[in-house]
């Protein structure tokens, strides 16, 4: 029997859904308000558009995110998968390691990471990865520990090495499709936390979209609103689009067995 | 399916966890074609051989060769073995049909090839229908098959099976283990099999090897295995047995519940006089009507038969087996006379 949502659960749903919202709402509507606050447009966000610097500072940030992303997978899948496999007694300590940025102050970081970093990344956007892959550890860590928990990794592995596979092969045809879910969420915290991060931007001086919004919001505090409510947007687009490909790729199965 | 049995052989194989004989000192050489199962409790070092043998447990003594050619240096996925696990090893991400083409895919077979192979393989396994379907779309049973299609699929030169059967309900268990025994029949394959189920074992095997912490008790086919165990162990793992006491009448014979009977080969070294147990299969025994003497406390209905727990004054029951309408005569509390089968029995020292 399928049983609805108890009273208790709908209430506390409703009112988390509201405190949830309701911010984004308001900053949604203060963001298409006209000028001196007649009327609504959408002219903040055209506005954007025609910004100097816009597009320069939203590329840095995609590359950079998008490198993150990649860095961030090629370190930690193997290094989890290691864990999992024949890495137990090291788990303690790795998960210590993957966890610290968390308790350790960005500034702190910043500058640590700054004097250890060598000479020819330094003030290249692209140290700014290092700096976004450390700060995403605990959550990658744990997303995709959590995803590989799921699956009888031992036996997936064994399987696919008595069929002749090598451990790379392994690794790319079986573990990482078999964690999708779990390798797509890691890659949206990656990109949401790379896109979103300022504080190492701006200590660092390096010209990303987080930094030049904040420039920009001092000439039009409209648009700066309109910056803000615009990104949450188009990573929720991104939220969505990766919960539903699972939905997508399994329907799209189904309709191939019917045909078939 | 084109496939030939290989030799298989392991030659005093050892293997060690911590303080743990796993394996002891073990060796087998199983012929081309042949089916062996090694059946034992949980921890006798069945798995281990089996892991040894794949090649994914690499750390142990002697010696293992596949057609006369040692794997001690060989990769696990060099050695071309099939295997068919315990737990569902399907990959979640590819449908039946991907499973099966893996090993050729990783072995750089072309697509229509592997297709055509995989296609062959469902259609031996009986799945030719659910060929696009994953893995949470099959039940376990189907799961199973795609999985030994999928071993068959890189035309192994050895198949083993890690008790492939263990997690299926007992109708889809019995079907699926006469279809293996179908399937590696035909194709003439050289197969392990691991299994804690006699019952299983007994029935599909050419020969089956009973182990006990980590060693090979005894191997014969399942006929002799049962009528002729050559150790108290084994005769007390396959099959009921009773354990009686009896007394050594001369080096030869024993006396058990009155009866003299031939001790038979491998027997301890015996003193007259001296205290055994007699090992005798519940249908060796066999019960009359009396009016004082052992009485009947139990009966159990397994459908034909029915086994039936005689108090005969020891600390133990004595169980007989019979026909359900012969143990119709006999209800509990009934006194009985037992009569013991005047073949040779074998007997145990009493520890």
């Amino acid at each position: 029997m399928k049983r609805g949502l108890r009273i208790g659960d709908r209430i506390i749903l409703i009112v988390a859904g509201f405190f949830f919202i309701t911010p984004f709402l308001a900053a949604a509507e203060y963001s298409l308000r006209g000028y001196g606050g007649k009327g609504h447009t959408f002219a903040n966000y055209t506005w954007i558009f025609k910004q100097i610097g816009f597009s320069p500072a939203l590329f840095t940030s995609l590359r950079i995110a998008a490198l993150s992303v990649a860095l961030l997978l090629l370190l930690m899948i193997p290094t989890v998968v290691y864990v999992q496999l024949a890495g137990r007694k090291w788990a303690r300590l790795v998960e210590i390691m993957c966890l610290l940025p968390i308790v350790i102050p960005v500034v702190s970081l910043a500058i640590g990471a700054q004097v250890a970093m060598p000479k020819t990344l330094q003030s290249t956007s692209y140290e700014l990865c290092f700096f976004y892959v450390i700060i995403c550890m605990p959550y990658v860590y744990r997303t995709l520990n959590t995803g590989l928990q799921a699956i009888s990794l031992p036996t997936l592995v064994e399987a696919s090495s008595s069929l002749g596979a090598t451990g790379l092969k392994t690794l790319i045809l079986v573990i990482v499709p078999a964690i999708g879910s779990a390798t797509l969420g890691a890659v949206f915290i990656t990109f949401a936390i790379s896109m979103g991060e300022y504080a190492l931007a701006v200590l660092l001086h390096f010209h990303t979209l987080t930094t030049w919004a904040t420039n920009a919001s001092q000439e039009n505090l409209y648009g700066s609103v309109a910056i803000s409510v615009g990104s949450l947007f188009s990573i929720w687009i991104l939220l969505v689009i990766f919960a539903y490909v699972p939905v997508i790729k399994s329907a799209l199965n189904k309709k191939k067995e019917t045909v078939e | 399916m084109d496939l030939h049995g290989s030799t298989v052989e392991f030659h005093n194989v050892k293997r060690v966890f911590g303080n743990v004989v796993a394996l002891n000192d073990f060796s087998l050489k199983i012929k081309p074609g042949e089916m062996v199962t090694l059946l034992g409790p949980s921890g006798c070092g069945k798995t281990t051989a089996l892991r040894i043998l794949a090649g994914i447990d690499k750390e142990h003594s002697g010696v293992v060769e596949i057609d006369g050619k040692d794997m001690s240096r060989i990769a696990a996925n060099k050695r071309n073995i099939g295997m068919v696990f315990q737990a569902y090893s399907l990959f979640p991400n590819m449908s039946a049909k991907e499973n099966v083409e893996y090993g050729l895919r990783v072995r750089g077979i072309d697509s229509a090839q592997r297709a055509k192979r995989a296609v062959e393989l469902l259609e031996l396994v009986g799945l030719e229908h659910h060929q696009s379907r994953r893995p949470n779309q099959l039940s376990g049973g189907q799961q199973q098959r795609v999985a030994l299609a999928r071993a068959l699929a890189i035309q192994p030169s050895v198949l083993l099976l890690d008790e492939p059967l263990s997690a299926l309900d007992a109708q889809v268990r019995s079907q699926l283990r006469d279809e293996i025994r179908h399937i590696q029949s035909t194709i003439g394959i050289t197969t392990l099999f691991v299994t804690h189920d006699q019952e299983e074992a007994m029935a599909i095997s050419d020969r089956v090897g009973v182990m006990n912490k980590g060693n090979l008790e005894q191997i014969d086919d399942p006929n002799k295995l049962y009528n002729k165990p050559k150790t108290s162990f084994v005769a007390g793992f396959v099959g009921t047995t009773n354990k009686i006491l009896a007394v050594a009448h001369s080096k030869n014979e024993v006396m058990v519940l009155s009866q003299i009977l031939e001790i038979s080969e491998n027997a301890p070294d015996i003193i007259k006089g001296e205290a055994l147990y007699a090992l005798i299969r519940p249908e060796s025994i066999s019960i009359s009507s009396a009016s004082k003497g052992p009485t009947v406390i139990t009966k159990s209905f397994l459908g034909p038969m029915t086994r039936v727990g005689i108090d005969v004054g020891l600390p133990e029951l004595v169980y007989a087996e019979m026909s359900s309408k012969e143990a119709k005569k006999f209800d509990t509390g009934d006194h009985v006379e037992v009569h013991v089968a005047n073949d040779a029995v074998m007997v145990a020292n009493v520890e």
